[in-house]
């Protein structure tokens, strides 16, 4: 079981930034019936997302998190040793969009840059791949983003999927320290679960994927460049393996959930949500929501909570589990102590990279 | 089995539990009402119903739903 414990590496700050336009739920009753759209904002706790414009892009917004994050905390760009970004929703085919990033922050050529290709679980897999990189190395500062811009491959008549997405991106710094502060993550992964959440065109499996709408076996429209989920199965892995896997953390941390002051959860739906803190006895104080307003941000929804929930609370520390679970499967969770002064304010940005917006090979 | 009842009642009382037997295939019972169903029937019988178990054989009737609570309890 791959438990790491990471003793003299803190968060030291974190930032989310997302696009001021907002999607109303309530709005879908045209298109998918009044019936069908409360049942889903009952189930779901969703009653508005926000959305992207045409070429803003999960990097766009990573970006404008992680340079207020490092104008916040006046942070020295030379000493970022290494920079990831977790994302399902990469600029270009390659290069991974990293790369962009590091060139719009300016940070320094000796920084470790690459892209975890992760969805709602990127979080936890990042500050794992980024702890363990300093652990190992004399980086001292590092850079997480996370982010996805799923609604743009979403069709829009899937009413599965098209309510549920809200799209942002967050920053992490995590800081070498000479306290003792401990991040313990664990981490599991199910291949055989590839298909319940799947984009199945885009990549170098099939080339010459239609872009012709079908009729799937829910009845919904969609093509193979689009999102599809297999909803009730994404829900019965997840009320099984999230359980099991924080039982299991608190096992080999020897510690309950008493022990903790904040549970930064993935935001997959309400109803996953209140399943989970059900068995797990999470008392509901201490696991802030942001499905209502934001929806399912993907990977960078524990952070987005966090952001929302104290992002203007002074000096507070919080020993926080943070767990996230999605597309894979892939699922894990982490401790970690934050100070609530660490965490900025949710920022609205609509800007994008123009420069990054290719239309023609004569332009390279 | 009047419990199951009960149950499914209680998540779609509009619903003919007794009688119907193509739950799925007819797309009576869409995937909010599954995902309640399993949720209740977990808690309830306590048993872990799994993605495999996720065929519509399993579900299209209130007899269907029983036998797969019934073998999960056995295989307990």
């Amino acid at each position: 079981m791959p438990l790491f414990n990471f003793n003299n590496i803190k968060i030291a700050g974190m930032a989310c930034a997302m696009p001021s336009n907002i999607t109303k739920t309530e709005t879908f009753k045209d298109l998918f019936g009044t019936e069908e759209v409360d049942k889903f904002m009952l189930m779901t706790g969703i009653t508005q997302t926000r959305r992207t414009s045409k070429h803003q892009t999960a990097a766009d917004l990573g970006y404008t998190a992680a340079e207020k994050l490092l104008q916040h905390k006046n942070i020295d760009r030379s000493e970022i040793g290494a920079l990831i970004f977790g994302t399902h929703s990469p600029d270009y085919r390659r290069p991974a969009s990293a790369f962009i990033i590091h060139k719009r922050l300016g940070l320094s050529i000796d920084t470790a840059v690459f892209d975890i290709s992760l969805g709602c679980s990127a979080m936890v897999y990042g500050i794992q791949a980024l702890a363990s990189m300093m652990a190992s190395s004399n980086i001292k500062k590092a850079l997480l983003i996370v982010g996805d811009t799923a609604g743009k491959t979403t069709n829009p008549l899937d009413r599965a999927s098209i309510m549920l997405i809200g799209e942002a991106s967050v920053a992490i710094l995590l800081e070498k320290t000479e306290e003792s502060t401990p991040i313990v993550s664990l981490m599991r992964s199910d291949g055989n679960g590839y298909r319940y959440l799947i984009v199945p065109a885009g990549g170098y499996r099939n080339l010459e994927a239609s872009h012709e709408n079908e009729i799937c076996h829910d009845g919904i429209e969609r093509n193979l460049h689009n999102s599809m989920m297999q909803g009730t199965s994404v829900f019965t892995f997840t009320i099984s393996d999230i359980p099991k896997l924080m039982k299991d953390f608190w096992q080999l941390t020897n510690t309950t959930v008493d022990d903790y002051d904040c549970f930064a959860f993935h935001q997959a739906n309400l109803y996953i949500l209140q399943q989970i803190a059900k068995k797990l006895k999470i008392p509901p104080e201490k696991m802030p929501l942001t499905l209502s307003k934001f929806g399912n941000t993907s990977g960078a929804s524990p952070i987005v909570t966090l952001c929302d929930a104290f992002g203007e609370v002074e000096e507070k520390e919080l020993n926080t589990l943070f767990c996230a679970f999605g597309v894979g499967l892939s699922w894990g969770a982490f401790s970690a102590k934050i100070n609530t002064s660490d965490i900025l304010p949710i920022i609205e940005d609509d800007t994008y990279f123009e420069e990054g917006v290719i239309n023609s090979m004569k332009e390279l | 089995m009047e419990k199951l009842l009960e149950i499914l009642d209680g998540i779609r009382p509009d619903v003919d539990f007794v009688n119907e037997t193509k739950l799925i295939d007819d797309g009576i019972l869409d995937s909010f009402d599954l995902v309640s169903i399993i949720s209740e029937l977990n808690d309830e019988y306590d048993i872990a119903i799994r993605v495999t178990e996720l065929k519509p054989e399993n579900f299209n009737s209130t007899e269907a739903i029983m036998n797969l609570v019934q073998k999960l309890k056995n295989n307990n």
